[in-house]
Formats: structure tokens, sequence, C-alpha cells
């Protein structure tokens, strides 16, 4: 038996249209579908500009989707992400859909560990064993415990991207997306979050994510969809505005 | 973030149709909107886009020319704008928090700062002094405030110590929503960072929804879950804050969102 889709994208479509640049119109995606799988990982490639982290932005949320539908598997429902109401998103991004962006959004006076810990907390685990389970997620991740009770502010790129990855990986979701998660990370760090991704599909999470590193790509069976050949050149000219 | 409800609750407030004319100055014009239980929501939208004015209009402090603002209160859904005045005084006297960017304005600064907190607790019927100074002392360790400072004027406290007495004043009485009117501006940076610290773990310790006015960007990201972007008085855009700031559709929004550093 195959096993059914988790995440399936249905003709979804998305464009920007910038006002303040002569109405610039840039299509991303038209009448895209894929369906995404429990326990695979699946890297998007293609040039800048193709529309990898849009479609992340996408199926988080971030980004609202014109066209099409986006369905995943919430606890026992079906939800269409494109149509959700607030609510929904923000039970989706507690229990479903986890998200690691490229960047820490860093909060001023929040400690690094209670910054790792928050998606825990949201979902009520005893704060005692939050902490415990976040201390030992920023050992593995090589953050020095002198740190974990300074806010991340003043932390470096590298060091406030592994806080970033430890709030992602803390909580389990069944879908993961990870926005190029290993980018500015050494060798050894790097070895680390390979692992975390594998011990997560494992854990039959779907992985979905934009990598940086050709090298990355080898590491997961999963298969890859190349966006290139989604993007419309055509499109990408400068078009009058529509009301 | 905080605790949300995840089924379709009844909203805690809504605001259906509402407008406000000065004359035949524009205020604000039919602004509808919904406010679930333990949500934060944020108003933004550059000065004189009538954002105050729709926030005093839900706070009962402007009388609204049209429309209906409906509070989800322990005898039902009631409209604000139509119901009983002395009912309407005891809701939000009871169950709001109001909040101004001024806080010598939403501050007695004659009288001490545990006095400031214990005035609002005798509104509501408290009498024993100690219970009350108890109440107050606890408060104060709440929003980051030496206890010590308790018999002190707020005249004698920074502009962050007095909002973050404004703050505890209107949450000593266990509100179900603050309206909160540019709390942060005027102050410093650091300043700021340690109210808004304060106001992201009062909100998800408290269950509490909260109506923000403000024009900060950065601000309405960290504490908002959803966004209303106004300008001349009118909704032009509204979505999760993280949609109106990453991926702002309107003329107007992506004007905003582009004209400040990093939001």
């Amino acid at each position: 038996m195959t096993p059914h889709w988790i995440l399936s994208l249905d003709g979804i479509g998305k464009d920007f249209v910038f006002h303040h640049q002569q109405g610039t119109r840039i299509v991303v995606f038209e009448q895209f579908s894929h369906q995404f799988y429990p326990g695979s990982a699946t890297i998007l490639t293609g040039p800048s500009g193709a529309g990898k982290s849009t479609l992340l932005r996408m199926i988080y949320a971030t980004y609202r989707t014109e066209s099409g539908s986006i369905r995943v598997r919430h606890r026992d429902d079906l939800v269409d992400i494109a149509a959700a109401r607030p609510a929904m998103i923000y039970a989706l991004r507690k229990h479903t859909i986890g998200y690691v962006s490229q960047f820490l959004r860093v909060v001023p006076r929040v400690s690094a560990l209670d910054t790792v810990i928050e998606p825990l907390l949201a979902r009520n685990m005893d704060p005692e064993q939050a902490r415990k389970k976040g201390k030992a997620l920023l050992e593995r991740l090589n953050i020095p415990s002198n740190m974990w009770h300074l806010s991340a502010t003043t932390f470096s790129g590298g060091e406030q991207q592994r806080i970033n990855l430890a709030r992602g990986f803390i909580a389990p979701f069944p879908i993961l997306l990870l926005d190029e998660p290993t980018a500015s990370l050494d060798l050894k760090n790097r070895r680390t979050v390979i692992d975390l991704i594998k011990e997560a599909l494992a854990d039959n999470t779907c992985v979905i994510g934009v990598f940086h590193d050709p090298a990355d790509h080898r590491e997961f069976a999963g298969h890859t969809i190349d966006l290139a050949d989604m993007i419309h050149q055509e499109m990408k000219q400068p078009c009058p505005e529509k009301d | 973030m905080s605790v949300l409800q995840e089924n379709d609750s009844l909203p805690l407030l809504e605001v259906r149709h509402l407008s406000k004319f000065f004359g035949k100055q524009l205020g604000c014009h039919d602004i509808s909107f919904a406010v679930s239980p333990a949500e934060v929501i944020g108003v933004v939208g550059e000065s004189g886009s009538g954002k105050s004015t729709l926030l005093d209009c839900i706070a009962g402090r402007l009388k609204s020319s049209n429309g209906a603002v409906l509070f989800n209160s322990s005898v039902g859904m009631l409209d604000l704008c139509r119901c009983d005045e002395a009912l309407v005084r005891k809701i939000i006297r009871t169950q709001t928090g109001y909040v101004t960017q001024n806080a010598s304005q939403g501050l007695k600064m004659h009288i001490s700062a545990g006095g400031n907190i214990g005035e609002k607790l005798m509104a509501n019927g408290m009498r024993n002094y100690r219970q009350i100074r108890k109440e107050a002392l606890a408060w104060l360790a709440k929003v980051e405030i030496d206890p010590g400072r308790i018999d002190d004027l707020p005249s004698t406290f920074s502009g962050g110590m007095q909002q973050r007495l404004q703050i505890a004043a209107n949450l000593v009485n266990a509100p179900k929503i603050m309206l909160m009117d540019e709390p942060t501006s005027g102050l410093d940076v650091s300043v700021q960072a340690r109210l808004i610290d304060v106001l992201r773990k009062l909100v998800s310790g408290l269950n509490l929804s909260m109506i923000l006015v403000t024009h900060d960007l950065a601000v309405a990201r960290l504490l908002c879950h959803r966004l209303y972007v106004m300008k001349q008085g009118k909704i032009v855009e509204s979505g999760l804050s993280d949609q109106i700031l990453d991926d702002p559709r309107q003329p107007y929004t992506q004007l905003l969102v582009s004209s400040v550093l990093k939001p």
C-alpha cells in the first residue's frame, strides 16, 4: 500500500505586484501541483528567484496563495491553508507545520534557551521538562552553556542560526520546512543538522527544504523538485497593473 | 505565542460597520473586524489615519456616528454603542483596560504608585487595605517595578516605569481585553524592548485579548497575531502579521512596509 500524502498542492498560483515599481508583476507559480509524503525529504532546487523560499512561505501561509489549494492533514482533518481562517493557521503552526527561516528574528531580552523552548511551552509542556530538552539540544548544537541565558541579540550569525534550528527541531512537527538551514554553519554543526533532519525523517516527518550546498542534496534519499521550469520568464517583464 | 482557541468560538469583541465623523471631517469609516479570546490585533497606519479614533470609539471614549461594537460579556453579546449607559460603563470598567501613549493621562500623578493600582481595586469593591497593598505589590513585581517604590509618586518614575505602572493599574481587575494606544512611542529603544517583553509575558499568561494601535511595524510584528492597515479612516488591508509585513498587497501597505528599516 502506498502511503497517503500529508500535503497536496493543487494548481497553485502566486504573483507579486509591485505597485511602486511601475506596477511590475512577477508570476512565480502558475497551476503548480505536487504531493508530499510523510517520512520523505523533498529538496527544492533552481536558480535564485525561482520561488524556492516563496513555496515554503506559501505552505506556512506567510505568503498568501491567490489561486489553487494547499491541503494539509492536520490531526484528523484536511485543511486548505490557502483558505484557512487565522485561528486555524495558528493551530497549524503550533502542531503541524514547523518552519526554520534563514535568519533568526531575535526578540530582545528573551534568553536563547527561552527562545528555543517557546514551541514546547505553546504546547503546554511542563517548563522544567522543556528547559531540560532545550539544554540538551543546545548542547548538541555546540552552544556553550554560559550563553544559554543571554539574549541572542548579540550572537554571531552562525550562533543565531543554530538557535533558530534548535527552535525548529525542539518540538516534533509532521511537516518541517527548512530554508537554507546549513548556510552559515561550520562542518561539525552542519553534520549535526543533517543528523537532526535524518532523525526527523525516521520519525515520519515530511521535510521540505532549500539547501545551499549540493553536498547536502546527496545526504537525502528524497526526491528533488526543480523549480527552474516553473518560472515564466516572459511574465517577468513589467506589465500593466490590473485592478 | 499564546494559547489560542482552535475552534471557531464566538469572538470576544466584534466591530461592525463602525464610522465616526467629526462634523464633515472623517475619523474612521465602515470599520468591521472581530477579536477572538487571547488574540492580539494590531492597527497600523500613519498619523491621522484614524487608528486612535477607532480605538476611542471601541473604548467608549468617543461616541460613534454609526455601527456597532459587540462585546461578549458575562450577560451575553452586548452592543456597547446602544445598550444602557450604566451597564456600558460597568463593562468598560471591569472587563476592558485602556493604556494611552502618555502615561500621565492614564495615571493619577498626585497619588502614589500603589494608590494608582489600589484605586482600581477599590472601584471594583475591594475594601481590605492589607489585601489591596498585597495585590499592588504583586502587580508592581509583575511589571518589573521595584516594590520598594510603592509609596512613591509616579512623577518620580521614568517614562518606561510610568508606562508599566499604567499597564499594571489596568490589569489589576483582570480585564478580558486591553486597548492600547501607542504604548511604546516616546520611549527609548531599550525601554521599549522591556515593555514589549513585559507585554508578551502578560498576554500569554493571562489569556488576554489586545487591540494595539501603533505606527511601529517592528512592535506590531513582535506582539500581534493579525494586523489591520488603516489609511484615511478606512481599512485598506488585513491579514496575519507576517502576511501583511512580508507579502503586502495594497499600494499603501507596500509603501508603509518599504519605508521603514527592517520591520
